[in-house]
């Protein structure tokens, strides 16, 4: 073989051929003129540890895959149904017990008031749906709320619907997880004591699964969602039939009569609203498929707007469905002496007390609450992608990892609501106060926004559209207020923390601003070559292969070179001298006497006293630094060699006009 | 009747010419290839003038020569398959594909016939693909470029 080329000889005599080896195809594949394409074992790691974590996070994540291979990551309506509904729909496993909790303090004819609070909602959602149905046309590329208000009001708004949202999507994760840890306990109530291990340890497996990529996720997730809506409508027309045909369903039982009696302060519109705003958090999760619009299959906006009316059609029927068996049956939320949630009721009167399909309804309700976490895993990143893209988060929120998941935007999610429900004890009805609020600030400003672009946009029908959105826009924003002040004051924490974010935001928008404005070159400057004087500075500890090898790569830099040697005995620096002007003419030593035996300080004070005496009159020249440096072989032997050099270079990075050059020698040169 | 249908070839050498139907050669090899899990080779052969020495630095240094190869293996892993790429120097194209066919021990060999719309359009057969199908000791393939409409 000479140079990558290998005669072989042909079957024939004359027809001799050369195989040329291509060093190149290992690592790159040659994609265009001029233009490289990284192969995975390009992105290898080089080093052993690198290997090793490379190797456990395939083995648990799954292969890395290509950035090509994303269109095949993308969702289905049927997988994304699955995805991003299950925040929204699981959301009836709850809200109709907390219309219910609210509606008790006025007693038993409060309660029975629950169907009709719960349709009033149920309205507000179709408001909300279709307006969130024309997002997804109108704003194909995603965000939701936040690209609606950037693109019409600008960044004021934008940034309090993202932060809006994320709060939205971290609470979404707390509150299902909780929620869903509560109907395990409502199944098997020896597990109370363990809510939160339960609630925490199916998170960090909803993470795990997020961390692998967005297919396999649709994968994980859609079996379960069909399961708890199968036997939710089934569980809805049982107990309709029962009541309608059957005749059952007396109400309220007198037990319960009898304890509400006492405390009830009797049907007030107050406690109308207080229901009303408890129950509207049925509407969470409505939004996430307007900010997942690029994760569906082509054409996007289409699919997702299909997928957001069957989404809200099926939440529904399963929130409305849910609360009228609720009242006619005659359930009320219990708390002692083991908590039984009102959806867990409701399936024991219909499917039977301890019984195979009780259990099963209350599995998959379980899975559906954990799952409905999913929706924030796939929109939070999302959200915070493109927030980092605009430069309001850091950067490497945008950055995709192995799998194409944004992890460390997965990653601070899991994190955040891990801390939540620990804080909380995993009690959902603790955390709903916080969750509720974000979501209608939200809905109202994007709505709001849809009218300003019906207003610009004037399209074909613009005028039925924006009376939607006005709609939506007026309804929500009075829910907003109601909610906020229903709540309070745990709302009031979410009205804090939304100007926190936003100042965060803007606040690092300002910095990568500054930065950008700092590094910017004119776009109508041609660079002409250096024209500022350069000098090399090498700092020595005596006559070796590293050190001959720095002062030759420093003296194909620049033509003025020298030497320094910090050294506390002067005669053992005059022997230096002597063999260096020997051995290595032409190239100055300056030997500096330390009596105090510092070596990094002198050599700092010396390149200050070298610019202080450049002539005031010429342009400082660029000062290279080149640091003989010897590569340890092992990781342990790191430690005994370079300890020098690595404080010298932290003494020197920032330093005017000065360019540090590190000059590796190893052993086998 | 057999109870599976054999698979089409067990190892398969392309001849990559770098014309635009070397990515329908591609294609279908890989796609033939995938069920039964069979080897895909693509061999491209620079030919080298007389005046020249055969082992002259000449493919290597090409980004063109290297781009024949590269995207005929992207292609074929967009399709999940592995394709080898071979590159080759040599007086004789034809001598050198069927030289690596025969090392190979390769029970296909495909090549492409480009349409050429000069002149009023025709398939510029040449003497490589004759060389190819009066000597290759293993089946050999033509894959025919589609006449443009406008030429029809």
């Amino acid at each position: 073989m000479i140079g990558g080329r290998r005669p072989i000889q042909g079957r024939k005599p004359g027809d001799r051929r050369v195989k040329v080896e291509r060093p190149h195809s290992a690592y790159f594949r040659w994609s265009g003129p001029g233009q490289l394409t990284a192969k995975q074992a390009a992105s290898r790691p080089a080093s052993g540890p690198g290997r090793v974590w490379a190797d456990t996070k395939a083995f648990l994540l799954g292969r890395p895959l290509a950035s090509e291979e994303e269109i095949g990551e993308r969702l289905s309506k049927r997988k994304a149904l699955a995805i991003f509904s299950s925040d929204a729909i699981s959301s009836s496993a709850y809200a109709t017990e907390e219309i219910l909790r609210a509606l008790i303090v006025g007693g038993v004819l409060a309660l029975a008031l629950g169907l009709e609070v719960s349709i009033a909602i149920a309205i507000l959602l179709v408001v909300v749906a279709i307006s969130y149905r024309q997002i997804c046309l109108a704003y194909p590329t995603g965000g939701g709320s936040y690209s609606v208000s950037k693109r019409n009001f600008g960044r004021g708004a934008s940034l309090i619907a993202a932060s809006a949202l994320l709060i939205d999507y971290v609470m979404t994760v707390a509150v299902s997880t909780s929620s869903a840890a509560e109907q395990i306990v409502s199944a098997v109530p020896d597990l109370a004591d363990d809510r939160v291990l339960i609630a925490v340890a199916a998170l960090t497996l909803i993470t795990l699964g997020n961390l692998r990529g967005i297919r396999e996720a649709g994968n994980i997730f859609a079996v379960p969602t069909y399961l708890f809506v199968g036997s939710a409508l089934l569980m809805i027309a049982i107990g309709v039939w029962r009541i309608v045909i059957g005749g059952e369903g007396g109400g309220y039982d007198p037990s319960i009569v009898e304890q509400t009696a006492e405390t009830a302060s009797g049907v007030t519109v107050l406690l109308i609203i207080r229901a009303f705003a408890s129950g509207a958090v049925a509407l969470t999760g409505t939004e996430a498929i307007a900010t997942g619009v690029p994760a569906f299959k082509p054409p996007e906006a289409r699919n997702a707007a299909a997928t957001l009316a069957i989404m809200a059609a099926l939440l529904g029927v399963l929130f409305i469905g849910i609360t009228f068996l609720a009242v006619n049956f005659g359930i009320a939320h219990i708390d002692e002496p083991a908590k039984q949630t009102v959806i867990s009721q409701v399936a024991r009167e219909i499917y039977g007390s301890n019984t195979i399909p009780f259990f099963l309804f209350q599995a998959f309700t379980a899975i559906l609450l954990f799952l409905a976490a999913n929706t924030s895993f796939n929109a939070f990143p999302r959200l915070l992608a493109i927030l980092a893209q605009d430069g309001f988060m850091p950067r490497q929120f945008a950055l995709r990892g192995d799998r194409l998941a944004f992890s460390y935007g997965i990653i601070v999610l899991a994190t955040v609501a891990a801390s939540l429900i620990v804080v909380f004890g995993g009690d959902t009805h603790l955390l709903i106060p916080l969750y509720a609020v974000g979501v209608f600030i939200d809905f109202t400003i994007s709505q709001a926004g849809m009218i300003r672009h019906w207003l610009r946009e004037r399209t074909s029908g613009w005028q039925r559209r924006l009376a939607i959105n006005a709609f939506g826009m007026v309804l929500t924003a009075v829910v907003a207020v109601v909610v906020t002040v229903a709540k309070a004051p745990p709302s009031f924490l979410v009205l804090v923390l939304i100007p926190v974010l936003v100042a965060l935001m803007r606040f690092i928008s300002r910095q990568y601003a500054g930065q950008a404005a700092e590094l910017a070159v004119r776009d109508d400057l041609v660079i002409a070559g250096p024209q500022r004087e350069q000098r090399v500075v090498i700092p020595v500890n005596g006559i070796n292969r590293a050190v001959v090898q720095a002062v030759n790569f420093g003296r194909t830099i620049a033509s003025d070179v020298r030497a320094v040697y910090v050294t506390d005995d002067a005669d053992e620096g005059e022997q230096l001298r002597e063999r260096w002007e020997r051995q290595l003419p032409g190239v100055p030593l300056v030997i500096v006497e330390s009596p105090f035996r510092a070596v990094v300080s002198p050599i700092v004070a010396y390149l200050d006293v070298l610019d202080q005496a450049w002539p005031p009159d010429k342009e400082a020249p660029i000062t290279v630094v080149v640091l003989p440096e010897y590569v340890a072989r092992r990781w342990w032997d790191r430690v005994l060699y370079n300890q020098v050099a690595r404080r010298l270079k932290a003494a020197l990075v920032g330093r005017e006009h000065t360019v540090i050059a590190d000059v590796p020698y190893r052993r086998d040169h | 009747m057999p109870d599976q249908i054999a698979p089409a070839f067990r190892r398969a050498v392309l001849a990559l010419g770098g014309a635009p139907i070397d990515s329908r050669i591609v294609r279908l090899a890989a796609e033939l290839a995938r069920p039964s899990k069979a080897e895909v080779v693509g061999v491209h052969v620079v030919e080298i003038d007389w005046s020249l020495p055969l082992d002259a630095d000449i493919a290597g240094r090409s980004e063109e020569v290297q781009r024949v190869l590269d995207s005929a293996e992207a292609i074929a892993d967009q399709m999940r398959q592995t394709l080898e790429p071979v590159l080759l120097q040599a007086r004789d194209v034809g001598a050198a594909l069927v030289d690596e066919a025969t090392e190979r021990d390769a029970d296909l060999l495909v090549v492409g016939l480009p349409y050429r719309k000069r002149f009023g359009g025709d398939f510029a057969i040449g003497r490589t693909i004759p060389y190819v199908l009066k000597n290759a000791p293993c089946a050999v393939w033509v894959v025919r470029e589609p006449i443009p409409e406008e030429s029809s």
